[in-house]
């Protein structure tokens, strides 16, 4: 106890109990450097916010910025398409369609997947492999909407309506959609409207097209998109981060809608001419022409080239390319073998195929053959069964006529020997005269395009020995094929061997010869248009189109009348090939009956069958032409029998007046 | 017995008690608080309500104002509480505290097997318990505790070998939970206890390579051989923040809408309106992992700058009193913590602007969380309990 009383730091240290702590310079150190190291781990801190918020701040503004604010695109209601009379041929209804925002869909691969199955049970005909296909096409910009579905069911648009929770990034948006009130009505020459490809979106990027819009892709519509497909307008909505929206939508740009197209079609002669080809393959059965499966038939307005009336048969109805596109409706339009099943209905025969013209092309050998003065159309040259050149029989349509012939009566009754004849004479010029024949069919307009407001458009085929020598320069042709030979020369003057026209380039001839030897140029847009009441004139035209002005061909007027008379002799004479179908028409018509043989690939022939395909072209009334006909019915047999009575029908229609066909052997 | 004592002998004693830092009674306490970093805790800690208020104030749930003003009251009696207890009394209770840490994250682990899925949260009714949000002040408690008990042989493997080995322990089985970014602060705990414990810098430098090939082997090595420690979204996401656009909606979509709404942030902020990152709710987990970057994005770099600074304020507080520790217990603790503190606003700021792996740790005393609010005020309670039995040496 006595010792208690001492302070207890007298006492040396006791081993059992701990040193009193004392801060060493060792810990001192470490204590620095840990505050050391506190004040660089500020200082980065420091640095990194200072370099984020305030030298890219704006950068990260503008993108915070874009996570949010969507830019909607308002579509613009798409022009209408008017006929000439203003008859609403295009018109649009309103539609919905489904829109998918890749940046507000949800961020995991499985949920968006989760997402785009149950999308694709919702929406009919859409599956995950067609969006994700979509999506993938669209190029991955997060802002902008790939397009799923247009023309959406509106049971659908209510449900994901109601259920916009579960479908984060799904827009349901207003669109337009095309609708055809006179069904098949001019359907390959209308074309449709669809989602723009990669490779247009490509090119067309820099004319303020997007990537999701619609544009024409066929026909008038693809050629006067830009006419009318107006402007889109836009609006800016607010969404959070899963997509929904959290302010009313608020238009920035208001849309403009497409400007109304008037054409030159006259729907009622149109529906005549379907009616016509109809009529024609008909006709061509009942006379034992099985294999008529085809037609077209172009009417234009022989003064300035407006085209009233151009149809193709088979035909479609456009509107399989609106809203829910039904793959089996489709596929005689898209899918090559299911399109020779249905015997190409989506082809329009009319600018896009070439036939041989056969006797059709006569009239372009007679001119040339005077302009050449190979010919004086008033000398008589024999009309006899067959003709014998070069060891060859080349043979008349009928082996009933031996008498000798002056042009008028050629034509009239399409004599084969006389123009035999004349095509002998072509061939043997020397050859410092090249191929006068070949040159005046082209100066006609044969084997070019027309240059109409459609395309594509065929060139055709006017053969010529370079031709020849070019085409069959490969192996296995050989030195014989590549030669010209007499015969080639002969069977062009009637319009046959290779010679390919199609009856868009035919019906341009007829029209030269029915104006007095001027070329047009068939168009189809008259302008466009602030458009008024329906069926009435315009309220304010914005542009006119029109052809450009027809070009003189420079043939003599008074060869050009020689061939007109022999035309309506045709018509008009009892011997004439288009007697049966025009001799008893209340108005003068002046025509020319053709029977091309071609071979064709029908059923059953595997290696092909020679058939006639048969023609018809001609004006009238003849001493004022105002409308031009070319029908052409493929493996129709004699152009007297089914393509005559077909033209018959539109002159009926043009005319408001009807004939009586007389039935008649012909050609 | 009271004969025997003299008034000397009662005034040594409290003289000797005043130099070894034992201290009892309020007023006492009140005197030697360090009054610096209670106002850096009160500045820091009203700051982040204020903060939190307008970053939760579009959720759907409303504002999480009401539920952390709660905690945090909690957390200050807590605090207010723990001043009064003896640091001393902790390290008595070692073993005790380091064990029955364990013995709860056990439990929440078997909890976390039964419902087969990460658990990390025990549910006692009131609240739901964050046992490795409390486990971290406990943790540094526990490794201090070992520590001191070799204060004599510290220069030696064995010792450290043996603290380390006790630590690793806790930290595998937060680890497993999985909760890396806690495992991490853990981690950073214990490096910080053994460099202020004063082991050899040799020892420091053999563990820190330890760490680094660790490291090196679970990210990088062992997913090239095939064998995959951590989940594919758990490397993505540590990873990922170095290369934020490649994969901009998929594992790093957060960082990169998280540097965005920093960024957008600019000088003086957006605005709680005007913040569409967080408002329209582009910016995930921004009432807790990511409050950083909603703070930053509302408030700009002048609100970053505050809150950083009132960081800074509490760890330069804390390694004073590293200094002023009146023994080695106190001394690590103190270290401990304050590194912990460092560690973890480090870690949540750094991530949020793209400079750091992301991971699951809240930011002090901003972020949405019962726990974490708590423990923080408990490490604050426990670092001036230090602070008022600092030895005072004579100006």
């Amino acid at each position: 106890m006595a010792s208690s009383g001492f302070p207890k730091r007298f006492l040396p240290p006791d081993p059992r109990v701990e040193e009193p702590y004392r801060l060493t310079p060792q810990i001192a150190l470490r204590v620095a450097i840990l505050g050391f190291l506190a004040l660089t781990v500020f200082a980065v801190l420091f640095l990194r916010a200072w370099s984020l918020q305030i030298l890219a701040g704006d950068k990260y503004l503008a993108a915070a910025n874009d996570n949010r604010v969507r830019t909607l695109s308002i579509e613009a209601k798409r022009g209408p398409i008017l006929d000439v009379n203003g008859k609403v041929l295009v018109q649009n209804t309103a539609g919905f369609r489904v829109e998918l925002w890749p940046a507000d869909l949800p961020k995991t691969w499985a949920a968006e997947r989760a997402e785009l199955r149950s999308l694709a049970h919702v929406v009919a005909g859409v599956s995950v492999s067609k969006i994700l296909a979509l999506m993938k096409a669209h190029g991955g910009d997060p802002l902008t909407p790939v397009v799923v579905q247009t023309g959406l069911h509106r049971d659908q648009v209510y449900y994901l309506r109601e259920h916009a929770a579960d479908f984060p990034g799904v827009r349901i948006a207003n669109s337009w959609l095309r609708k055809y009130p006179y069904q098949a009505l001019l359907a390959q020459v209308l074309g449709y409207v669809g989602p723009i490809t990669a490779e247009e979106y490509k090119a067309l990027k820099k004319q303020g097209y997007n990537a999701n819009d619609s544009m024409g892709q066929a026909g008038i519509e693809k050629t006067y998109d830009s006419y009318l497909r107006g402007h889109d307008g836009s609006a800016q909505l607010t969404v959070n981060s899963l997509g929904q929206p959290r302010s009313q939508a608020k238009l920035s740009v208001a849309p403009q809608a497409g400007e109304a197209l008037r054409l030159t079609i006259d729907i009622n002669l149109q529906r005549a001419a379907e009616r016509a080809l109809v009529a024609g393959i008909q006709a061509a059965h009942a006379a034992g022409e099985g294999f008529a499966d085809g037609a077209a038939v172009v009417a234009l307005d022989p003064r300035d080239g407006a085209v009233r009336a151009m149809a193709s048969y088979p035909t479609y109805k456009p509107s399989v390319w609106v809203g829910r596109t039904n793959a089996k409706k489709l596929a005689p339009l898209l899918n090559p073998e299911a399109a020779k099943e249905h015997n190409y209905p989506g082809l329009n025969r009319a600018i896009q195929v070439g036939y041989p013209p056969g006797s059709t092309f006569k009239p372009v050998t007679a001119l040339a053959a005077m302009q050449e003065h190979l010919l004086n159309p008033y000398d008589l040259l024999p009309c006899t069964p067959d003709f014998k050149a070069y060891g060859q029989v080349f043979r008349n349509w009928t082996p009933l006529i031996d008498q000798g012939m002056d042009l008028e009566t050629a034509l009239e009754e399409s004599c084969d020997t006389y123009f035999y004849a004349l095509g002998k004479k072509f061939y043997e010029l020397p050859p410092d005269r090249g191929h006068p024949l070949q040159a005046w069919a082209n100066r006609f307009g044969l084997g070019e395009p027309t240059g109409i407001d459609l395309s594509p458009e065929s060139d055709g085929l006017v053969p010529t020995p370079e031709w020849r020598r070019e085409a069959f320069s490969k192996p296995p042709y050989t030195e014989i094929d590549r030669t010209w030979k007499p015969g080639y020369s002969i069977q062009l003057a009637i319009g046959q061997g290779d010679l390919l026209v199609t009856p868009l380039q035919m019906a341009r001839v007829y029209a030269m010869i029915a104006n007095g030897g001027k070329l047009v140029t068939p168009h189809l847009a008259d302008d466009v248009e602030l458009s008024g009441a329906p069926g009435k004139g315009p309220q304010r035209v914005l542009r006119r189109f029109g052809g450009q002005p027809p070009q003189p061909v420079g043939v003599d007027p008074s060869a050009l009348s020689v061939v007109q008379q022999g035309l309506y002799k045709g018509a008009h004479d009892p011997d004439g090939t288009s007697y049966g179908a025009f001799g008893d028409f209340p108005v003068p018509i002046a025509g020319k009956t053709g029977t091309a043989e071609k071979v064709m690939q029908v059923k059953g022939y595997p290696n092909g069958l020679k058939l006639n395909q048969s023609w018809w072209c001609g004006y009238g009334p003849y001493d004022d032409p105002n409308l031009v006909v070319c029908v052409v019915i493929e493996n129709g047999g004699e152009g007297g029998a089914a393509a005559a009575p077909a033209a018959q029908k539109v002159f009926s229609e043009w005319f408001h007046k009807t004939g009586t066909v007389i039935q008649h052997a012909s050609d | 017995m009271a004969i025997d004592f003299d008034a000397t002998e009662s005034r040594a004693r409290t003289a000797r008690r005043r130099e070894v830092g034992e201290v009892s009674g309020l007023g006492s306490v009140l005197r030697r608080l360090d009054w610096l970093l209670l106002a850096a805790l009160a500045g820091v800690a009203a700051y982040g309500l204020w903060a939190i208020n307008g970053i939760t104030l579009h959720d759907p749930g409303g504002s999480s104002l009401g539920r952390q003003v709660t905690y945090a009251a909690a957390g200050t009696c807590l605090f207010v509480a723990v001043l009064f207890v003896d640091p001393d009394r902790y390290r008595r209770l070692t073993r005790p505290i380091y064990f029955g840490t364990l013995a709860v994250m056990l439990f929440v682990l078997a909890a976390g097997a039964a419902t087969r899925g990460s658990k990390r949260w025990v549910d006692v009714g009131f609240f739901t318990f964050q046992p490795s949000e409390f486990g971290k002040v406990l943790f540094v408690l526990a490794i201090a505790g070992f520590l001191s008990q070799r204060s004599r042989s510290i220069a030696s493997a064995r010792s450290v070998l043996e603290v380390v080995a006790y630590a690793l322990i806790p930290i595998a089985l937060v680890f497993v939970q999985p909760d890396i970014g806690t495992a991490l602060v853990y981690s950073a705990a214990l490096a910080a206890a053994l460099f202020v414990g004063g082991i050899r810098w040799l020892h420091l430098g053999v563990l820190a390579a330890i760490a680094i090939v660790g490291a090196l082997l679970v990210l990088w090595l062992l997913p090239a051989a095939g064998v995959n420690v951590l989940k594919p979204y758990q490397a993505q996401r540590l990873t990922g923040f170095t290369h934020p656009d490649n994969d901009p909606r998929g594992a790093t979509y957060n960082l990169r809408q998280s540097i965005t709404a920093v960024g957008a942030g600019g000088l003086r902020g957006r605005g709680v309106q005007g913040a569409t990152q967080t408002r329209l709710d582009y910016l995930p987990e921004h009432a807790t992992d990511f409050a950083f970057a909603s703070l930053a994005e509302q408030h700009g770099f002048f609100g970053v700058s505050i809150l950083l600074l009132l960081y800074l304020l509490v760890v330069w507080r804390g390694l004073k009193i590293v200094a002023g520790a009146r023994d080695m217990f106190s001394a690590v603790v103190a270290g401990g913590i304050s590194f912990m503190l460092l560690f973890q606003a480090f870690v949540n700021c750094a991530m949020a602007m793209g400079i750091a792996p992301i991971t699951g740790i809240p930011l002090p005393f901003v972020s949405v969380g019962g726990s974490s609010m708590i423990t923080n005020f408990l490490a604050m309670g426990i670092l001036q309990s230090i602070h008022v039995r600092s030895v005072r040496r004579r100006g």
